[in-house]
């Protein structure tokens, strides 16, 4: 009897023993080689220096489909913004200028299809059989919203209560439509000035929203706000979750400020902190809504 | 069947149980891969981004770097490579002349005149 219950547990022993063996082996010893692994196994930040040489190439070759499929390779959720949030980031972490700007005209591109201006570049290239042919390559021109010092002018701000707490998204909506589709490079208009009131959300803020013809947000651009002994700079696409066009600036109440786009457009000047009225007769701070519109 | 055989066999199958679930079920998982691991033609294709955004920048120091994360080869030995696959797969003619100017660059590129990045 005794010879019976020990022969059971050896075998068990000996089956425990031989798993341990073979997790060993597959684990340790010679665990699986991933020697072909698709881009999207790569590390964050491969991934990251990934995305950046997809924005470089795209600048060359502005061949947005292939853009898009080297990008889709990464399997990221939502493309568009990843490329735009990692501009961000590198603007943030002060990657080089040109990393930043390949990242942002890309980013823009796969949000509306925009494709930077191409010019044909002929040039002569040798194969590795050593004939002689031409190629066309083409090099984007990126068009810079020019200044526009004789656009500015003083905000005519409206006041709106809505102390109901609106959603943020519906009321950076644009009241009126942009509706010409004009070439890249057009200024930013201020289309809408309102005041928000809100209770959840008491703090004084100016809150941008920067659109582009088509009405979409636009990411990456800089802002400026200044007042009497100081300045500011801030960028929209910050806050994707709120939109990738959207930025705030805190401000402080009793301070006048003037906000302006860098890269050219309308300045809004007389900017401050102005109270709203609850409906129990408090009073509480709003924020400014800012909409400009690439015209 | 004697005792030490019959905890031999038990062995045997645990091992094997251990090398499938090892092997096939759990197997050790590589998420955070280097890009010298990638596949063949994502390797090319690496490659010839690189040779695109050097026509773009005309960077030949940052164009290194980046190949430097295809693993420790030569740059202009990964750049054949790359070329090499291209070739064989039929490459359009303008992707085989990006990799080919990239390639003559890099025969003249001399890591002793590069700037240290800050």
């Amino acid at each position: 009897m005794k010879n019976d219950r020990r022969g059971s547990w050896y075998l068990l022993t000996g089956a425990v023993l031989g798993v341990a063996l073979g997790l060993i082996y597959s684990w340790v010893i010679s665990p699986v080689e991933y020697v072909d692994a698709p881009p999207y196994a790569l590390r964050a930040d491969f991934k990251d220096e990934y995305r950046a040489l997809v924005a470089a190439a795209y600048l060359y070759s502005n061949d947005l489909l292939r853009a898009e499929d080297r990008l889709a390779q990464l399997k990221d959720d939502e493309t568009a913004q990843t490329v735009a949030m990692q501009a961000q980031r590198a603007l943030a972490e002060g990657h080089p200028e040109g990393e930043v700007s390949a990242l942002g005209i890309l980013a823009m591109a796969l949000g509306d299809g925009v494709v930077p201006v191409a010019s044909s570049v002929p040039s002569t290239q040798k194969m590795i059989n050593t004939t002689t042919a031409s190629a066309s390559t083409s090099t984007p021109i990126i068009q810079q919203p020019p200044a526009s010092p004789d656009l500015t002018q003083q905000a005519s701000p409206t006041l709106v209560s809505t102390p109901s707490a609106p959603q943020l998204t519906n009321t950076l909506k644009p009241a009126s439509t942009a509706t010409s589709t004009p070439a890249q490079g057009a200024a930013f208009l201020l289309q809408e000035t309102k005041l928000l009131c809100n209770l959840d959300q008491t703090q004084p803020l100016i809150m941008v929203e920067i659109q582009d013809a088509a009405e979409q947000p636009v990411p990456s651009i800089e802002l400026v706000v200044i007042w009497d002994g100081g300045e500011d700079h801030f960028f929209t696409g910050l806050k994707p979750e709120l939109s990738l066009g959207y930025a705030d600036f805190l401000m402080t109440p009793g301070v006048v400020y003037s906000l302006r786009l860098v890269d050219g457009g309308q300045t809004v000047n007389d900017l401050t902190a102005a109270e709203c009225l609850s409906d129990d007769g408090s009073r509480y701070w709003g924020s400014w809504i800012l909409t400009f519109i690439q015209t | 069947m004697s005792r030490w055989a019959k905890f031999l066999i038990a062995v045997l199958l645990g091992a094997a149980a251990g090398l499938f679930y090892g092997w096939v079920v759990n197997p050790v998982e590589y998420v955070d891969i280097a890009p010298e691991s990638l596949r063949e033609d994502y390797k090319t294709d690496y490659v010839l981004m690189v040779g695109e955004a050097y026509q773009a920048e005309h960077d030949l120091g940052l164009a290194v770097r980046r190949l430097a994360m295809l693993g420790s080869s030569v740059p202009s030995d990964i750049v054949a490579n790359a070329l090499s696959y291209a070739l064989q797969h039929e490459y359009a003619y303008q992707d085989l002349s990006l990799l080919q100017l990239l390639g003559e660059a890099l025969l003249t590129w001399n890591p002793n005149l590069e700037v240290p990045t800050p």
